[in-house]
């Protein structure tokens, strides 16, 4: 029913284009990310969604109703924002009673003093919903302090408890976490998924660290340079992005990347060995991604390179390797015990799992091809 | 134990600079004040608390209150309201803004003393720009104000030198040269609100432009509030340029512009009266330490939101 819906949005702030010609459409319900790299234009595409800003083509729809240009008081969003945006002079409660007061209040109720007497009924239903809210978020300790008392873990939670007092069609969400310390970010990921779950709400989050937009979203926009590139679950996203950008973008550590070629025999010729691909293609350079996880250590491998780096994460060891023929280190997960008999500086032999090799057009398109799992001679 | 002398040869050099020039003037005037001290005498006789009981009892003394009050609580008021209402407005527009900025605060960069004998000009009765500009007005839809048709009938006020008129026309110049300040005080005020704050206002409903600076405005601006009126309590209390420049002989029509400063002035310096002057002074002090402490209660107890 409330659908929300964004059709060829335009934008750009003096001759800069920030939007071109961004469409998506949100389900009700979902939790949809918006993830890019910072200057990508997602808070920008969000702030349209809000009404904040205004797009310069293009039509905001929410539940079949063109809001285009209807005021984002009017629109029934609630917006976490990053710096949490709470009013330092009201108390915890009554930053979250805000959005309360503005709507189902008249102007005499809102008077200072006097009009907590005059709509004394209201004001009590709206404590109880601020109360509960509150109860929800576990911060009624906090309901008489000011945000100034808070710590950052604290404020963002309620940003969050006043974004959720009224029932809004949707929670737009930006950067939210990225004031936390890594730890709370961590945690409060798995708190706001779980809120999701709970309130049933849309939720629109806009955030430039991919591994939030991997870890909640049901589906993630990922978007560069004022276009939406690929929308999608994170899962398809990750294993099959359409384009080399967005296989760069999404992955920590990120995707190893080289450059190759299909030959005039239609095979693969990479870092000096030859694959043979599933269907031949026409001659042409492309570029080939694989992932850290798709690379393992094999003393029978193809490829060899020296060990420049251990990186230990304790559950996986990364190891970046200098290999002759690529431009850029090639990163390699191995399990710790692999790893251990691995010393820096030496030559290890590894090889690649070839289904799960991606290959790219030299403008950054994918190919929709794939290595042979097994190589014919 | 040997104690380290250090910490006082670092609050040493700022405690002595304290008392030499402030302190000790201070606790020089306090003593003046209860003699009939006179420049130029060798000694003087201590007589009590004689210079505050002729203050608080005289009558040039009332009116000395009277137009030194009068003054301060019109001045102030409208002055920090036109300040905020100009920097609001100023805030709200873009690169013109800066040319309304220069021309609301010239007046106060202008000499006050230089601005009062233009003042006096166009306050002229006969030359004046003022009541040349009233009188056009006669045999108009304004004659139907009573005031306006007396106006048109004898003359206009002498503004400046009516006993009713010229300390609200002394105001006048006042709120024309000091609202600028203000204005400038505030738009750093307003300058330093961060914008995310008006997006959740908006967000949450607050549509009207009243509800905006209900709710984030006057609250965020809390601080600049109590700055500004104190620092124009201050300088509404320490008129004096102007009186001197209109009334050199004391304090304009039935000393009904008799401000304080002027007072002192007039007490201390002109007849050498040094006991009352210095008693003047110390009133005078105490009106603004009495505002300070106000303000620095407000401070800990309303503004202080961090």
């Amino acid at each position: 029913m409330s659908k929300i819906s964004l059709q060829s949005i335009e934008k750009s702030f003096g001759e800069t284009p920030v939007l071109k010609q961004v469409s998506l459409d949100i389900e009700e319900g979902e939790f949809v990310t918006l993830v890019g790299p910072s200057g990508c234009g997602k808070s920008t595409l969000l702030r349209i969604l809000s009404g904040l800003e205004q797009a310069d083509a293009g039509r905001v729809s929410i539940g079949g109703m063109n809001v285009t240009d209807v005021r984002p008081a009017e629109r029934n969003l609630a917006m976490v924002f990053q710096s949490y945006a709470l009013y330092p002079h009201l108390s915890v409660a009554d930053n979250m009673m805000t959005p309360l007061r503005m709507r189902d209040l008249p102007m005499w109720g809102r008077l200072p003093m006097i009009g907590p007497l005059l709509a004394r009924d209201t004001y009590r239903v709206m404590q109880g919903q601020v109360r509960e809210v509150a109860e929800t978020l576990k911060i009624t300790p906090l309901l008489d302090r000011k945000p100034g008392q808070l710590s950052g873990g604290q404020r963002q939670r309620v940003a969050l408890g006043r974004a959720m007092v009224r029932q809004p069609v949707a929670f737009l969400m930006d950067e939210p976490l990225s004031n936390l310390d890594a730890a709370l970010r961590v945690h409060m990921r798995a708190e706001l998924s779980e809120l999701h779950r709970r309130l049933k709400t849309t939720f629109v989050y806009v955030t430039h660290d991919q591994a939030e937009a991997l870890t909640m979203s049901d589906r993630m926009a990922v978007m560069m340079h004022g276009n939406i590139l690929q929308v999608g679950p994170p899962d398809e996203i990750y294993a099959n992005p359409n384009c080399l950008e967005v296989a760069r973008f999404i992955g920590s550590p990120a995707i190893n990347t080289f450059a190759a070629e299909i030959q005039s025999d239609g095979h693969l010729a990479l870092i000096g060995t030859t694959l043979s691909l599933v269907q031949p293609l026409t001659r042409a350079p492309v570029t080939v991604g694989i992932r850290p996880e798709h690379l393992f250590l094999s003393p029978t491998g193809r490829f060899q390179g020296h060990v420049r780096y251990r990186e230990n994460l304790g559950s996986d060891v990364f190891l970046h390797l200098d290999v002759e023929g690529a431009q850029q280190p090639v990163v390699l997960r191995a399990n710790p015990a692999q790893a251990a008999q691995v010393t820096l500086r030496n030559r290890v032999c590894f090889d690649l799992e070839p289904d799960k090799v991606l290959l790219f057009q030299s403008t950054g398109e994918r190919l929709p091809c794939a290595l042979a799992t097994r190589e014919v001679a | 134990m040997q104690q380290s002398r250090a910490h006082l040869w670092f609050i040493g050099p700022a405690l002595a600079l304290m008392v030499v020039i402030l302190l000790i003037p201070i606790a020089i005037a306090a003593g003046l004040s209860l003699t009939d001290y006179s420049l130029g005498n060798s000694g003087a006789e201590f007589v009590g608390l004689e210079n505050y009981e002729k203050i608080f009892t005289r009558s040039t003394y009332e009116k000395m209150f009277g137009a030194t009050f009068r003054y301060v609580f019109v001045v102030v008021p409208l002055t920090v309201g036109l300040g905020l209402g100009a920097a609001m407005m100023i805030h709200s527009l873009g690169r013109i803004g800066d040319i309304y900025k220069t021309i609301y605060f010239l007046p106060v960069m202008a000499a006050l003393i230089a601005m009062a004998i233009v003042w006096e000009f166009a306050f002229h009765p006969t030359i004046g720009v003022v009541n040349a500009t009233l009188e056009r007005g006669c045999g108009t839809i304004l004659e139907n104000w009573a005031w306006y048709a007396k106006g048109c009938e004898r003359t206009f006020p002498l503004w400046l030198n009516d006993r009713d008129y010229a300390i609200w026309t002394v105001s006048f110049i006042g709120i024309w040269q000091g609202f600028g300040f203000n204005m400038v005080l505030y738009l750093a005020g307003l300058t330093s609100i961060p914008p995310s704050l008006y997006d959740a206002a908006e967000m949450d409903g607050a549509q009207s432009g009243w509800d905006r600076f209900r709710l984030v405005t006057w609250p965020m601006l809390g601080p600049t509030t109590v700055f500004v009126i104190t620092i124009s309590f201050i300088r509404t209390f320490q008129v004096f340029d102007m009186v001197e420049a209109f009334y050199p002989q004391g304090g304009g029509p039935s000393k009904s512009v008799y401000v304080m400063m002027f007072a002192i002035y007039e007490k201390g310096i002109q007849q050498n009266l040094m006991g009352i002057g210095a008693a003047i002074t110390v009133v005078f002090l105490a009106f603004v330490m009495i505002l300070t402490l106000i303000q620095r209660w407000f401070v800990e107890r309303r503004t202080h939101y961090v």
